[in-house]
């Protein structure tokens, strides 16, 4: 493989990825790849069958504490498990969100029954989860929602509207940001709610983004949710939501970079061979030099994501540091994507399925760029953070 | 990461390496203090002074191993050096502990006792071992040295030469003052210059060393250079965020800026990526693994463009108080272009790199 070395992460987590390998060479075969590169491009990623398949072995959670019913795994297991996993090109989409973000909240925030009543089925791989942030008047300034819940009984009822929920149409819950306090200050009125997306008065649209991907709107006509899906204390969910941000801001640069050296990897074994118009492309001296730059991006992202893996093993919590990493995996897509476009040419442009297509998901990749540098926080809010909480600059 | 169950590598713990870090930062604070450091880069005999200083520290033997120390404290104090842009001849010292540790002869090491004494400093041409193909060379008739070296630094200060060749493969270390030895400062942008040293027929004492080994060192003396220029690029930012806090326009602190904010949120992600890319790289050689040379080629690849933007941001933020010769930061600027220029900079690395994806040109 043309690849960067692999950092020795110690015989740990070597030991990990050789088990890893082992259960993905027996239940991510290559009838299975096939099948699933069958199935329309919106569709990929996303399967609840192997969802409950991975949950039933063991392998959602690894990284929980054991408490929660996780194999206690050290971060960088994990690490050397997400990219095993990223590199087979598994999908792991059904069951991520819960496990890395509603999970991680639910281990802070939940109450001992919302623990006992979601924790395990995450782990089975029987829910599935889409995030409900974003609404029309706020994106960047999440703090503006408007999405009202009321208290009646033992219920709270919701309506409001919500966009982009990435998953939203396969998702069977959406971790919901709600305002419950319209009084109080922008920050202290929200809470966060667990709700069921087939519940009546939730109605769906998806819409299909540049990526190939749908994520959708909702609409919440007096949706009636029970009292104990709240997480967190009432109008107490900024707290939850910020928490929740910070995981998904790692778990972003972390899939982002496995899919980046996966597509590098792929160029320059391309580029090995590839002889265009009589000419060996690897002898091209601007190709090497682009490529020697790239490599050394990759290792820096690489950096950036072991450096979040050691704070999070310390107790810590990266904050400014996952902007760090989430910012420059993002960009180095983005960067990825155009040299391969340059080193390609018009053939560059074919997608993968096109007769003809060298490397077709080169041109997908640079349309899901966009998606690493706006989502969980566009990058200029994640320079926001790098600036005013990493290096204390005044507001 | 290092594994627990491997065998011990080479280099500190992470308590030892905080330890020396204050103890190198606080002794150049006093040897060689920001405020004096311009008229002091000028004055051979300063910098003699700080030199017999350093080998009081034990710093003059970095490189030998004996002490426990390995790549990543060589890397540590060259930072610390950037950051006190403090031109002391260790690079020279570091590459002649790296090939004399390896020399049995009395010669080799009453030298090498004499480095560490403080008493010898050592300016280093690396000749055909540099990267940069303007670099020039010697060519060893037995124990005669002929040829011309370029970019020598340190040379002013030096009492020997210590010169790779691969015509044939070894080191020549020849006394700065031998008849036949003409060293002509080469002014520039890096203070104090680099040196043209012409050497017409000199007298050389001939250290046989494998070509591995003098690759190896070379590429010690790159990743040092790489430690130096970060140093010095991140002592420079500390300068402009300082001042981005204090400084008011429009009636507000400048760091409120989102332009100046963004701008030096750009640096920290780039003295970060080079700190952690070098640093594992340097860890990679003291655990041994052979795959150092690519994290090596990998951190100099990104640490070239990077450290320069961020010295060039640096002086954007910093206006025109930080224009004047006067101030910290040109010191800064200079040392790290001229640190991230040499031995082929960033272009070479990228080739390597790519030499390793792609296969060698054909
Ligand atoms: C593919 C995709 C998937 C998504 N998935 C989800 C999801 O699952 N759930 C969900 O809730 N949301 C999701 N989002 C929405 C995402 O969180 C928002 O798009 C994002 O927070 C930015 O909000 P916005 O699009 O309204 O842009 P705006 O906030 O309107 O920003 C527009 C521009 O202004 C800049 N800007 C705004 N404020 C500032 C500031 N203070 N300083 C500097 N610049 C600023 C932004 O950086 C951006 O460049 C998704 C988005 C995408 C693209």
């Amino acid at each position: 493989m043309a690849t960067l070395p692999a950092h020795d992460m110690g015989s740990a987590a070597n030991a990990f990825r050789a088990e890893v390998r082992t259960w993905l060479a027996k239940n991510w075969t290559p009838e299975n790849q096939a099948a699933h590169r069958r199935k329309p491009f919106k569709e990929r990623g996303w399967d609840a069958e192997f969802s409950k398949l991975m949950g039933r072995d063991g392998w959602i959670g690894v990284g929980w504490p054991r408490k929660f019913g996780g194999q206690g795994c050290s971060v960088t297991e994990q690490l050397a498990f997400v990219t095993e996993m990223a590199n087979s090109g598994a999908p792991v989409q059904a069951h991520s969100t819960g496990e890395s973000i509603v999970a991680q909240a639910l281990f802070k925030h939940g109450t001992q029954e919302q623990q006992d009543e979601w924790l395990p089925a995450i782990r089975r791989g029987e829910r599935s989860f889409a995030l409900g942030y974003s609404e029309p008047e706020a994106g960047s300034d999440l703090a503006a929602l408007r999405t009202r819940a009321v208290r009646d009984g033992d219920h709270w009822v919701v309506n409001g509207q919500k966009l982009w929920s990435t998953g939203g149409d396969k998702a069977e819950y959406i971790w919901l940001a709600v305002r419950t306090d319209p009084e109080a200050k922008k920050h202290a009125g929200i809470s966060v709610l667990i709700v069921d997306l087939h519940s009546p008065g939730v109605t769906l649209r998806p819409s299909l983004a540049l990526y190939g991907k749908t994520f959708s709107a909702q609409f919440y006509d007096n949706v009636r949710v029970p009292a104990t899906n709240m997480v967190g204390a009432v109008n107490d969910g900024w707290k939850v939501i910020t928490d929740a941000l910070a995981a998904e801001r790692v778990m972003i640069g972390g899939t982002r970079m496995a899919g980046i050296e996966r597509a590098f990897d792929r160029l320059t074994e391309y580029l090995k061979t590839a002889v265009v118009g009589g000419k060996a492309l690897r002898n091209d001296p601007v190709v090497r030099d682009r490529i020697g730059a790239l490599a050394a991006d990759i290792e820096i992202a690489r950096q950036f994501q072991m450096r979040n893996s050691r704070l999070i093993e310390q107790g810590k919590v990266p904050l400014h540091e996952a902007a760090v990493g989430k910012v420059f995996a993002s960009e180095l897509q983005e960067r990825l994507g155009q040299a391969a476009l340059d080193i390609l040419g018009t053939r560059g442009l074919l997608s993968e399925d096109a007769e003809g297509a060298p490397l077709g998901e080169m041109e997908q990749l640079l349309r899901h760029s966009i998606m690493g540098m706006i989502g969980g926080g566009t990058n200029e809010i994640q320079r926001n953070v790098i600036a005013q909480r990493g290096l204390d600059l005044p507001r | 990461m290092s594994d627990p169950g491997s065998e011990v590598a080479a280099g500190l713990t992470e308590a030892e390496r905080d330890i020396l870090r204050k103890s190198v930062r606080d002794f150049l604070a006093s040897a060689w203090p920001p405020d004096e450091s311009v008229e002091n880069a000028g004055d051979a005999a300063a910098t003699a002074a700080l030199w017999r200083g350093m080998a009081r520290q034990g710093l003059t033997a970095l490189g030998s191993g004996g002490d426990g120390t390995g790549t990543r404290e060589i890397l540590l104090v060259f930072e610390e050096l950037g950051r006190a842009a403090c031109p002391a001849p260790l690079l020279g010292a570091v590459a002649a502990n790296l090939v004399l540790s390896r020399q049995s002869s009395n010669a080799a090491q009453a030298l090498r006792d004499d480095i560490h004494q403080g008493k010898a400093a050592i300016a280093l041409a690396l000749g055909a071992f540099d990267g940069d193909p303007a670099a020039g060379g010697i060519v060893l008739h037995g124990e005669i040295a002929r040829g011309e070296l370029r970019f020598v630094e340190g040379a002013g200060a030096a009492t020997h030469l210590l010169a790779f060749t691969d015509a044939p493969v070894g080191v020549a270390c020849i006394a700065a003052g031998a008849p036949g030895v003409n060293i002509r400062p080469t002014p520039g942008l890096a203070v104090p210059p680099f040196s043209n040293i012409v050497l017409d027929g000199v007298s050389a004492v001939r250290l046989n060393t494998a070509r591995d080994t003098l690759e190896e060192t070379a590429a010690v003396a790159r990743l040092a250079c790489a430690g130096r220029a970060l140093g010095a690029a991140q002592r420079a930012f500390d300068l402009a965020v300082e001042h981005s806090k204090v400084r008011k326009q429009f009636g507000q602190l400048i760091g409120q800026f989102q332009a100046v904010q963004h701008k030096l949120a750009d640096c920290l992600i780039g003295l970060d990526g080079a700190r952690l890319a070098l640093d594992s790289a340097a860890e990679a050689r003291d655990a041994g693994n052979a795959d150092w040379p690519v994290f090596a080629s990998a951190a100099v690849a990104f640490a070239g463009p990077a450290l320069r933007d961020v010295s060039i941001e640096t002086h954007r933020a910093l206006g025109a108080i930080g224009y004047a010769e006067e101030h910290e930061a040109p010191r800064h600027f200079r040392r790290v272009h001229a640190d991230l220029v040499r031995f082929g900079g960033a272009p070479r690395a990228r080739a390597e790199l790519a030499d390793y994806l792609l296969g060698p040109v054909q």
